[in-house]
């Protein structure tokens, strides 16, 4: 290869990067519903979609509360228990991420890889495994989710203290889309119920919800 | 302690060399046979015993999956020998699987006779198990039955062997042989002068002893350097620096690695299968039906495991019930006259008390249970040019050996088990199916070496369980004092499911040849593990009953630590406490009163001292004391808890056994340990539950049993009062679960009556 | 792209066939390497038999793919844990006996030794929640805990004198 095509390739390279770094284009998503294109009642049921995949055990298991122990639930488990283990994550990490405790991090079992067999411990799924890694780890406690109603959630979701600064559906919305947690939740390895919907639809959910003002149940 | 560079040279050679001929003088004493063999460069001075020029060996038969079994063998020899066992030169080895190492006490657990009876007809039988043990060379590990078998046999073998080189020493030296003292492998003559026992081997061989070595003879305990002391296990180095080698560990050239796949639905067949990926990766010579199931080879341990897991199986359905709510059905339908198989207890007129009384009455189950040792089953095999070599960790080689030889058609002399050491068993290596199945894939690929490895899943799905068993109990009180105790108990039969798997004929399974046989064959028969645990209990109850009913056969079932003691315990504890309670009695003082065997009333009493019994605990919290008795041990245990918001926590155990004589005061805190969080364990979260045919819980995700956090304090006493020393790995089971299960009554009130508890009550 | 994965177990680098890329470590150690003191268990990071140490952290072995691994992750196993805490723990671990079987005391050692580089002094909860991801059929947690206090305290005592 000749010097000055290497320097094209690079420059290309340099210039995608960019581009997908600054943009951070979401593909799950082409276009976002106008402002009160949606009535109240629809968003509602919107919102009612969002919640049940928000309240599925793929998603509240680990957006647990201060005493920073997971849960596990799975057709082997029965009702939902406490991880096993005597796990916790005290620790607190980057943005408020709990990584687990000193020397027993959850990424001691729970790897960047995605455990094929029924019940091992799920890693973030990297398909190719040269991205990025992610170690695997509990949201902020701010965000905890499980146990809680279905007002609770949509409160706490669309309050930017209490959601990591999103101020609009939108930006939720891309959170969804790049999270690469929130995508094991829908490919989440053997024998393990996958969060309903699609996360495709489950963006598409927000944005309407967003469109009809986010609004949030009695209950 | 020395730093780690100095204990890790002493290194223990822990593998199988094969006994080669040579010559052969044998000397009879306390009815087994003392072999003297001498060969070109090696000698042995009785079985256990070898002596080359790099040193002296000491022959372990008993196998060790854990309980300290080569290391209490070999201090048994080293005692009377008068050998270090930390010296470089002295070797330990299981040595290879003969009749001659037979186990003669392990049979007499079958026996209908409590171990505190010793009435002329319960002596008798005993003897004539051991007999027969001899002649069918019965090699077995098991039922707590190392110690008992091996403390006189292996004493007097190491005396036996002393004395031949003392007489040796003083054939060379032509002094008087009474003038010469023995120490750290040498004779020592008076003036001095020391003769090592390595070059004294092959004189001593030659020699005749003159008189009989007996029990007399053997050092009083007063002067023994080794036993009753705190030893150093001799495989302690290996097994805390990753270095100590167990079954799955062999590596040699050019070995390659299996995994199979059998029917979940035991002993089911497989009807159809498609290997087709399996096939294009390792070719299909190395894709091979075995019976109930596929095997492959390939290159690693993993690849074998994906490959065994990609091919699509039909398999046939369950023999069997299909779920355990059918099977528990089964079960409640048993308690019938066809079905009732023993009443080795019926004391007093139970029928007439429990007519006249209020009665008491609860149903008691607990469900099958895995063995699951952290080490799944594995052998490693070669068959080429007419010989089979097996290096794999078992209780029964020679059960193997007569297997393998069935199998392959070959004589069992061209046969050879090397038995390794095992990560855990709890009696699951007391069956030989996962070698059979190796065996099966050296058949289809002559001249290959190859480990065949479990996988968790596999290994959780084709146990042979521990059997559910369901009690009806009733009982009577009366004036503050239990009246009537009656505990009808249903199971499996463990004994007659596992014999039927043996290659080895047992009593009662064919024609018995002697009269001797045919008294054990009968007493087989009357299935005493179904109410073991039970109906050997030494309290004096006026009107106490317990029968036994077998339900006809479903899943396989086998050994499981403390066979049919870990759930009759359970029940006969458990509901003598409700008695107790029924009548306002003191739980301990109550027991104390009842049992009549002095030995346990002081087991009692000691574990009540331990625990400071009758002192106030915190709210919340409560108080339960246990007991069984079994394998000849008696076992007292109390355990506290506390309510917690987030469940009860298991605050502290107190354990008392009486074992007669402690060999190892160290090792048998961490058995007694052991078996209590074994019992705690399982009886807080384990079962083995069935559905369609198959085991529901494949790992241990759903089979946790203890973890660290959730271990209490636990505070040990081993009492030494009984007459008869006894083996501890098993004992001090059974009384954990109903001490765990009236401490969680005494704690909220809640009287649970299944295994395992978190079904009715949530732990931390 | 590579068409090999190369990883660095106690200090020496492995160059590994691409096709290994999807295998766990802990097979590559067992069945390659020869490494047999890291144990294979239950597979699914429920047991931690096979905990060995990534640049100095807890890991289960038997689910962590070579193919995450790059050459600059230092594994160590249990046969090379040779820091002054790994050594103190294993000699706390021969004072004590706390072996049985033995088969899961080389992933306990490894979890010991990774928790006491982290934390000097540990209390019974801190023992609790870091040791209670491995599992003991035998029954030595007892003795694990004593020991885990044994190497503290004797490490503690090295440094001060």
């Amino acid at each position: 290869m000749k010097v000055i095509e290497k320097k094209l390739v690079f420059l290309v390279c340099f210039f995608m990067f960019v581009i997908e770094g600054f943009a951070e284009k979401c593909e799950l998503y082409d276009e976002i519903p106008a402002q009160g294109s949606i009535s109240e009642k629809q968003g509602h049921e919107y919102w009612a979609k969002i919640y049940e995949v928000f309240s599925h055990p793929r998603c509240t298991n680990c957006h647990v509360g201060a005493d920073n122990i997971p849960m596990w639930s799975g057709p082997s488990y029965g009702v939902t228990r406490p991880h096993g283990m005597n796990v916790s994550a005290p620790v607190i990490g980057a943005h408020g991420t709990r990584g687990g405790s000193d020397s027993f991090e959850c990424s001691s079992c729970h790897t960047t890889t995605n455990n094929t067999i029924a019940h091992g411990a799920p890693g973030v799924y990297n398909e190719d495994m040269d991205g990025e890694k992610v170690s695997w780890v509990l949201p902020p406690v701010d965000f905890e989710w499980f146990g809680k109603t279905s007002k609770e959630v949509c409160e706490q979701v669309k309050d930017s203290k209490r959601n990591g600064g999103k101020e609009n559906a939108k930006e939720i919305a891309d959170h969804l889309c790049h999270d690469k947690f929130i995508a094991w939740s829908w490919k989440p390895g053997a024998g393990r119920e996958s969060a309903p919907y699609s996360l495709k639809e489950n963006i598409a959910d927000v944005l309407a919800w967003g469109a009809a003002g986010m609004p949030c149940p009695e209950y | 302690m020395g730093n780690l560079a100095a204990i890790t040279r002493r290194s223990f050679l822990i593998g199988s060399v094969a006994i080669t001929g040579g010559m052969l003088i044998g000397c009879q004493s306390k009815g087994f046979s003392l072999l003297q063999r001498k060969s070109k460069d090696k000698t042995h001075l009785t079985p256990y015993i070898r002596i080359d020029q790099t040193g002296i060996t000491i022959i372990t038969p008993r196998a060790d999956m854990g309980q300290g079994a080569y290391s209490v063998q070999a201090a048994l020899v080293a005692e009377e020998l008068d050998v270090e066992l930390d010296d470089d030169s002295i070797q330990v080895d299981h040595g290879p699987p003969k009749p001659e190492y037979f186990n003669g006490k392990v049979l007499s657990e079958l026996l209908p006779f409590a171990s505190t009876d010793n009435s002329k007809w319960a002596v008798r039988l005993r003897n004539f198990t051991e007999g027969f043990s001899e002649r069918i060379g019965l090699f077995m590990t098991g039922g707590s039955s190392t110690v008992a078998d091996a403390h006189y046999k292996l004493r007097l073998t190491g005396a036996v062997a002393r004395q031949l080189l003392i007489m040796a020493a003083a054939e060379r030296s032509k002094v008087h042989k009474n003038k010469l003292k023995t120490e750290n492998g040498h004779v020592l003559l008076p003036d001095g002068t020391k003769y090592s026992y390595v070059e004294l081997a092959p004189e001593a061989a030659d020699i005749k002893l003159s008189e009989e070595i007996k029990i007399d003879d053997l050092k009083l305990k007063s002067n023994c350097r080794v036993l009753g002391k705190p030893m150093q296990r001799v495989d302690m180095v290996d097994k805390c620096t990753g270095k100590q080698k167990y079954g799955i560990d062999i590596n040699k050239d050019g070995m390659l690695y299996a995994a199979v796949r059998t029917n979940p639905r035991l002993g089911g067949k497989i009807i159809s299968y498609d290997a087709k990926f399996a096939e294009s990766i390792v070719g299909k010579d190395k894709v091979i039906p075995i019976s109930g199931g596929v095997g492959v080879i390939a290159d690693n341990t993993w690849q074998a495991f994906e490959l065994v897991d990609s091919i699509d199986i039909k398999w046939e359905d369950a023999s069997y019930p299909e779920t355990s709510y059918q099977m528990w059905e089964e079960f409640e339908n048993s308690f019938t006259p066809w079905r009732k198989k023993n009443r080795l207890k019926n004391e007093g007129n139970v029928k007439t008390a429990l007519e006249q009384g209020d009665v008491v009455e609860a149903n008691y189950r607990v469900p099958y249970l895995a063995h699951a040792p952290l080490e799944p089953m594995n052998a490693t095999v070669l068959l080429e040019d007419g010989r089979l070599d097996i290096w794999v960790g078992t209780q029964i080689p020679l059960f193997v050996k007569s297997v393998a030889a069935k199998l392959t058609g070959l004589s069992e002399d061209n046969i050879h088990v090397y038995v390794e050491v095992m990560g855990g068993s709890f009696g699951r290596r007391l069956e030989d199916d996962f070698v059979c199945q190796a065996i099966e894939l050296a058949k289809a690929r002559p001249g290959d070496l190859i480990k065949m490895t479990w996988s968790r899943e596999e290994d959780m799905t084709h146990d042979f369980p521990r059997t559910m068993q369901l009690a009806k109990a009733r009982g009577v009180v009366n004036n503050g004092k239990v009246e009537a105790m009656d505990l009808k108990i249903a199971a499996l039969s463990t004994t007659a499911s596992q014999f039927s798997r043996t290659t080895i004929s047992l009593p009662g399974l064919r024609m018995p040849i002697s009269i001797p046989e045919a008294i054990i064959a009968n007493a087989l028969r009357k299935d005493v593990a179904l109410v073991s645990g039970a109906w050997d209990q030494p309290f004096s109850i006026p009107n106490y009953r317990v029968t036994g009913y077998k339900v006809p056969s479903m899943v396989p079932v086998s050994s499981w630590r403390s066979v049919g003691a870990s759930g009759n315990g359970f029940f006969h504890d458990c509901f003598l406490d409700e008695l107790i309670h029924a009548a306002g009695a003191d739980p301990l003082e109550e027991r104390i009163r009842l049992c009549s065997h002095s030995v346990s009333s002081k087991v009692l009493e000691k574990v009540g001292e331990m625990s400071n019994w009758g002192s106030a605990l915190p709210a919340g919290s409560g108080r339960g004391v246990a007991y069984t008795l079994s394998f000849g041990v008696p076992v007292a245990e109390v355990v506290e808890v506390t309510n917690t918001a987030k469940g009860i926590k298991i605050d502290k155990a107190y354990v008392v056994a009486d074992v007669g004589k402690v060999l190892d005061p160290v090792n048998i805190e961490n058995q007694m340990m052991g078996g209590v969080i074994w019992g705690l364990g399982h009886a807080m979260n384990a079962e083995l539950t069935y559905k369609d045919g198959k085991a529901e819980q494949t790992n241990f995700h759903a089979y946790e049993c203890m973890r660290m956090y959730q271990t209490p304090e636990i505070e040990i006493c081993a009492l030494e009062n009984a007459d008869e020393i006894r083996g501890i790995g098993e004992p001090t089971v059974p009384p954990a679960a109903p001490a765990l299960a009236n401490a969680i009554f005494a704690a909220t009130g809640q009287r649970i009556r299944e295994l395992p508890l978190n079904k009715h009550i949530k732990f931390i | 792209m590579a068409d090999y994965v190369e990883i660095n177990v106690n200090g020496v680098r492995h160059r590994l066939d691409i096709r290994h890329k999807r295998t766990p470590l802990l097979w590559i150690l067992r069945d390659e390497l020869k490494l047999t003191g890291t144990k294979y268990g239950c597979g699914i990071a429920q047991c931690g038999a096979c905990t060995v140490h990534i640049n100095g952290l807890s890991r289960r072995s038997c689910v962590t793919e070579v193919g995450e691994l790059t050459e600059d992750d230092k594994v160590i196993t249990i046969e090379a844990a040779d820091s002054t805490i790994a050594k103190a723990v294993k000699e706390s671990w021969v004072q004590h006996q706390v072996a049985q079987c033995g088969y899961c005391q080389s992933g306990q050692i490894m979890s010991a030794t990774a928790l006491l580089s982290k934390n000097k002094n540990p209390t019974d909860d801190d023992i609790d929640r870091v040791m209670s991801g491995n599992l003991c059929r035998c029954g030595t947690y007892p003795l694990i805990r004593k020991a885990i206090k044994t190497a503290a305290k004797s490490l503690t005592e090295a440094n001060n004198g």
